[in-house]
């Protein structure tokens, strides 16, 4: 075996700093054309991908079979190593753990407040409490909300609520931040602060995939852009630009 | 588990009983009900067997024997009836006892004029059965015995009370299966409304990364918690209710405590208790886990 590959059953071999790998996968769901048709893609350590498109066009479910909410219909998905066609129940939680997840709707527990929302996520993984009260303050203070530890969630602006969310997501040092419409609910200066702070955490080795319909920040960021359109891939630029619908 | 993860659990059940005060009131309310129904069901089921147990102690069977048997033929039918499964106890009654209990109990200070024994072919054997409902059978075979002349029984009382066992047996049979599916619909329907509060947090969880574990255990150990208030609160309501109704029938109705045995309370509570605990944890467990079970999927 060839160094610095990872084996795989047939074909092409992943290259070891090639995390997110997906082959002529196919999404159906019960009814009606498949959400996703025969799409491969890949992603490399360290990358920041952008993946716009029009609504329907099959993002989400690229995102929650990336995270292994979903099983392909027909293809093969390895995420970090990890095939997710073949993992066992029981390994899911150890794989989704080397992930930082971010929603449009934020999920956040309403009767808890800041600081219990973002030591949640290190609860459940079972760090010991003193680290907990170590980390939580330092990575609060990452995403701009130190002084608001104590307030409640439904104290908090849109923008400062999705800031916990990704203090949330990040507090176990993931290796992929996959986010869902991160700004589809803020107005245009949180939008740019949770942005910047995605270009941050990527910058510190963090790869990063964000699903936005934010046209603006797309063209300003110069990323790689990734364009859906019917479940198919139409695009996929590095330093990409928003493509407008005719 | 970590020691820290551990306590985290337990608090967490515990905080949960507070975050979702309208599905733990419902949860307590629906165990509570279901075993205050079975508790005060239980008490009187066990009553009535006691009561029932009671009176068949006394229901006995009398032989009597032909003039002219011996004392050591009499004993030998009775070691030979002794033999019998059926049979719990006999009680030997010579003439002379007979007559004996005859004087105290009619003539009193008049018996004086008697010089010989009256009774002299009343020795008899009272014959006390385990089973009420095989009275008849021994009654057939003690018929059949030579030396024997006549069997008294009381068929009236021996029928009554096993139909009244059989009656009971069935009564209770139905009201726990009533009991049952209330407690099964009930519980399904707070089960339900769990669900919902839970969904978004099981979610969140399963996404982190949480195993099936550490998901379920804090869910399990606020079911445990509420099953347990909620099998405490109707032990105590009944104890109350038991202790008065008790101390009642014994004032109001002094004629019928002299007929109906009550049992102690603390003799019913012996059961009562670890029952309706282990019911109670049981139900808030097992509500608890498969409601989680259902979301763990994600
Ligand atoms: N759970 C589902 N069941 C059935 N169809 C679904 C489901 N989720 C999404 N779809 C369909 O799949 C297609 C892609 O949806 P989605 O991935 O959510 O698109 P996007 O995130 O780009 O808006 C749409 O046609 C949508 O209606
Ligand atoms: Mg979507």
């Amino acid at each position: 075996m060839e160094k610095g590959f990872r084996k795989k059953k047939s074909g092409r071999q992943i290259p070891e700093d090639e995390v997110i790998t997906l082959e002529h996968v196919t999404k159906s769901y019960s009814s009606g054309a498949p959400a996703l048709k025969d799409v491969s893609l890949h992603v490399k350590k360290g990358e920041f991908v952008f993946i716009v498109g029009d609504s329907g066009s099959g993002k989400s479910t690229l995102i929650k079979l990336l995270l292994r909410e979903l099983v392909p219909t027909s293809g093969e998905i390895t995420v970090l190593g990890y095939n997710l066609n073949r993992i066992k129940h029981s390994r899911i939680p150890k794989f989704r753990r080397k992930l930082g997840i971010v929603f449009q709707d934020f999920r956040l527990l309403k009767d808890r407040n800041v600081y219990e929302n973002v030591a949640f996520a290190q609860r459940i993984v079972q760090t010991p409490t003193r680290e907990i009260k170590r980390n939580v303050p330092s990575i609060l203070a990452t995403v701009n909300l130190a002084g608001k530890y104590k307030n409640k969630i439904n104290q908090l602006s849109g923008g400062e609520q999705q800031r916990v969310a990704l203090a949330r997501a990040l507090i176990n040092k993931p290796t992929i931040l996959l986010a869902d419409e991160p700004t589809g609910n803020l107005d245009p200066n949180n939008s740019w602060e949770i942005m910047n702070l995605m270009e941050k955490i990527n910058e510190n080795g963090t790869t990063v995939i964000v699903v936005t319909h934010n046209r603006e920040i797309v063209n300003a960021m110069k990323k790689r852009v990734i364009t859906m359109k019917k479940g198919v891939i139409i695009e996929d630029e590095e330093e990409g630009t928003y493509i407008d619908e005719d | 588990m970590r020691i820290s993860s551990f306590f985290y659990t337990i608090g967490q059940g515990i905080k949960n009983l507070g975050r979702n005060k309208w599905y733990t009131l419902a949860s307590i309310a629906t165990i509570g009900a279901c075993l205050f129904l079975f508790g005060l069901f239980y008490s009187i089921i066990t009553n009535f067997e006691y009561i029932v147990k009671t009176a068949e102690e006394g229901v006995s069977v009398t032989v009597f024997f032909n003039e002219g048997v011996s004392e050591e033929q009499m004993l030998a039918v009775k070691s030979d009836l002794e033999k019998r499964t059926e049979v719990k106890e006999i009680v030997y009654v010579s003439a002379d006892d007979a007559w004996e209990e005859f004087k105290g109990e009619y003539l009193g200070e008049y018996s004086d004029g008697f010089t010989e024994n009256p009774l002299a072919d009343s020795a008899n054997l009272q014959i006390y059965l385990n089973d009420v409902s095989m009275q008849p059978a021994l009654v057939t075979y003690a018929e059949s015995i030579d030396v024997v002349r006549k069997v008294n029984r009381s068929e009236v009382t021996a029928d009554t009370l096993s139909g009244l066992n059989k009656l009971m047996a069935y009564v209770s049979a139905g009201i726990i299966i009533i009991l049952l599916l209330v407690s099964i619909f009930l519980i399904s329907n707070t089960v339900t409304m769990g669900i919902a509060v839970r969904k978004d947090e099981i979610n969140i969880m399963k996404y982190i990364g949480a195993t099936d574990f550490f998901v379920r255990a804090p869910f399990v150990v606020e079911g445990i918690i509420i099953g347990i208030i909620g099998s405490l609160i109707p032990l105590v309501i009944i104890y109350y209710i038991y202790r008065s109704a008790i101390t009642y029938v014994a004032t109001k109705f002094t004629m019928l405590s002299s007929l109906l045995n009550f049992l102690p309370v603390d003799k019913i509570y012996s059961n009562l208790i670890p029952i309706s605990l282990a019911i109670g944890i049981g139900i808030g467990f097992f509500g608890s886990f498969i409601t989680v079970r259902r979301h763990l999927h994600v």
